[in-house]
């Protein structure tokens, strides 16, 4: 009897050890590792830290609701490119060659995303960009590209049809800074400006390219100014155009001034100073403060009460965009081999409720439907839309 | 006409800015026979000390000196804090090389603008700082339809002064003998009873403190400073003390301004995208033709 007894308190002992070391072993599950390649310094320092920040928030929030597959927990492993090709193809590398990163989430800035994605390809690794609108990036047949963001010629397309019009503009200015984004854009505008150009309603009277490692643009634009435009389209970066709007005021441009989706964020008002940054209009892909969507409004609620604030430029929701969706891909498909999560991206996702709204991808990779809008800057710095319909 | 007056004067302040912060490599360069490569790092550094002084201490400094005093007074801490750093380096980067030849000491320098404009970000993080308007108002002024910024003239005064003072200092003071003394052979200076070490000392101090001054110039002028900036500034104002003949200076204040007129005239005349293309032209020409830059002296090699 009493050996039975012991028996019975030794295997309920091992029952519960065993079902409590279970347990442990469950929570200790390797956690899947997600790499963010972004510019965390460098000149674009800032939209490197929110997109690290935003992408953190969107994690913690799946973590908390129990992970993916079954309990693991995700990981974020973040790679800096300062947003130079060259480094941007370095930090994919590094990313890669740690083998238990899954896929990668990569990058602000076109010219940056377009080596990276050719390293990502090659080594057979889902990368979603999240930052990198210019038209041929998904042009290129690649198998592992995706991006949540949107494309150039539906900006350029956006500027001519809705926003000349909503100024009633007859002379354009457009000028670049000479990365692959912006002069894709300045050149996707002018094509799509063509129809009207051929019609004689408007005419382009500025075509040109500045430096952006400069910080005296006063010759270009004193000749622009003598063009004489009623709207000065600028589809460079943040850190110049804080300059070049407060050089053009200065020397007496006074066109409306329009700038690309990379030009107003925080950085840009404090650069151009609240008092030239005011009136400045941007057409821009959708701010997160806009989203009402349930998802957007726990991911706000969830940024928000760690940093007081929101991103103030799309893009860093965007990488939490496509760590969500990646989330979706692994955890629908079960698996995190690359093939199956591409296939599941491209093949079966369809309207996945994610921050930024319904998300699927097309052929190409591209995600099916973004927003612009024209936005105007406020008097206290904030943004509001408007009505171009 | 107007657009020529215009861009003359744009690149006149863009120029001073050169010209203030190749005074530090030729000085240096003519005393010790040293690139001193973290001169570009330093007049970064400069304009972020201003950067904090003007925005922490502007309530202060307004009250008690006004606006236009505060402004002054940043940039003479920041001279005197630049000043620090450039003999701290000295110190540390440079002196215990000396002995070993110039190659290694080169390498360092280039080490110490590593490490300066990484403190840099380390210290004020990795995004582009504003000097904002409340702390430098902008007034613009329009003479004879000729737009610029009360800023621009600002510069220009206080660049003019610098290199002025500088070269009374150096031209006709006995302290400015003894810097030419060791320019031209130190080892003879020496033993005319010049005290080498503390002429290595003020050229360590004064030079980076011309450049402080300078960054602070070119943070109020532009408002955006960012940690990378004296890479950009630091080749234009080494090329700069090249064309205006390396060692000699008044060639680096002449090579400084004329390398920023001839920016804006190629970029007003040429185009913005070749501008660089034009200046570096200019200055293979020069040195095609002189070989020892405008206004440099003939060197005799040693044997």
């Amino acid at each position: 009897m009493k050996s039975k007894k012991f028996m019975l308190i030794v295997s309920v002992l091992v029952l519960v050890l065993g079902i409590a070391s279970f347990g442990v072993m469950a929570a200790d599950k390797l956690p899947v590792v997600i790499g963010l390649q972004g510019p965390i310094t460098g000149p674009y320092a800032v939209e490197g830290e929110m997109a690290k920040q935003s992408v953190e928030i969107a994690a913690q929030m799946i973590n908390d609701k129990g992970g993916i597959l079954g309990g693991r927990m995700i990981e974020i492993r973040v790679a800096d490119d300062a947003c130079q090709p060259k480094a941007g193809a370095l930090a994919a590398m590094k990313l890669i060659t740690q083998k238990d990163v899954v896929a990668a989430i990569q990058t602000y800035g076109s010219f940056v995303v377009l080596p990276a994605s050719d390293v990502y390809e090659k080594f057979k690794k889902v990368n979603i960009a999240y930052g990198a609108t210019i038209t041929d990036l998904t042009e290129r047949g690649l198998k592992y590209f995706f991006r949540t963001c949107g494309r150039t010629d539906t900006q350029a397309k956006f500027f001519a049809d809705k926003v000349v019009p909503y100024f009633n503009a007859k002379k354009i200015a457009i000028m670049n800074n000479n990365t692959s984004f912006s002069v894709g854009l300045a050149e996707e505008t002018r094509a799509a400006l063509k129809s009207r150009i051929d019609a004689g309603e408007v005419e382009i009277v500025y075509f040109d390219a500045i430096n952006p490692e400069e910080t005296d643009f006063t010759v270009p634009l004193t000749k622009l100014r003598e063009t004489n435009p009623d709207v000065f389209y600028y589809t460079g970066h943040f850190p110049e155009a804080g300059l070049i709007i407060r050089q053009a005021r200065e020397i007496g441009i006074e066109a409306i001034f329009v700038g690309g989706d990379a030009v107003v964020n925080e950085d840009f008002i404090n650069i151009a100073g609240i008092e030239y940054a005011k009136g400045v209009y941007q057409t821009q892909e959708a701010l997160i403060e806009y989203f009402t969507n349930p998802e957007a409004m726990a991911f706000k609620e969830a940024y928000k009460a760690k940093y007081n604030t929101l991103p103030s430029s799309p893009w860093s929701v965007y990488a939490a965009d496509a760590l969500c969706v990646l989330a979706e891909a692994i955890d629908k498909s079960g698996s995190t081999d690359s093939d199956v999560i591409a296939d599941y991206l491209r093949n079966k996702m369809e309207n996945f409720p994610s921050i930024t709204g319904p998300v699927g991808f097309d052929e190409i990779g591209d995600r099916v439907g973004s927003s612009i809008n024209l936005y105007v800057v406020n008097a206290d710095g904030s943004s509001s839309i408007c009505d171009t319909k | 006409m107007k657009i020529v007056l215009e861009q003359l004067l744009n690149g006149l302040t863009i120029g001073s800015f050169y010209a203030l912060i190749a005074l530090g490599y030729s000085m240096v360069y003519g005393v010790m026979k040293l690139i001193n490569f973290a001169h570009g790092d330093l007049f970064a550094l400069g304009s972020y000390l201003g950067y904090t002084l003007l925005v922490f201490g502007s309530s202060y400094a307004t009250v008690t000196f006004g606006i236009w005093g505060g402004m002054i007074a940043a940039m003479l801490i920041a001279a005197i804090g630049i000043g620090i750093a450039g003999t701290l380096i000295e110190r540390i980067a440079y002196r215990p090389i000396y002995s070993v030849g110039r190659l290694p000491a080169v390498v360092s320098a280039l080490g110490a603008s590593i490490v300066i404009q990484n403190g840099i970000m380390v210290i004020w993080g990795p995004r582009p700082q504003a000097y904002s308007s409340q702390v430098v108002p902008s007034v613009m002024l329009n003479i004879g339809g000729i737009k610029i910024t009360l800023m621009q003239i600002v510069v220009l005064i206080i660049s003019f002064i610098l290199m002025g003072l500088l070269f009374y200092i150096v031209q006709k003071t006995t302290f400015g003998a003894a810097i030419r003394a060791c320019a031209l052979d130190r080892s003879t200076a020496a033993l005319m009873g010049i005290n080498i070490e503390t002429i290595i000392f003020f050229i360590f101090a004064l030079g980076p403190a011309l450049g402080g001054m300078a960054g602070v110039m070119v943070g109020m002028y532009y408002r955006k400073i960012s940690f990378v900036m004296g890479w950009n500034y630091g080749l234009k104002a080494f090329t700069a003390t090249i064309l205006g003949g390396i060692g000699n200076i008044p060639g680096a204040m002449i090579g400084g301004l004329l390398l920023g007129v001839l920016e804006m005239l190629g970029s007003v005349y040429i185009s913005t995208a070749y501008k660089d293309v034009f200046v570096f032209l200019v200055l293979i020409l020069v040195l095609i033709f002189r070989p020892t830059g405008l206004l440099g002296e003939k060197i005799a090699e040693k044997v």
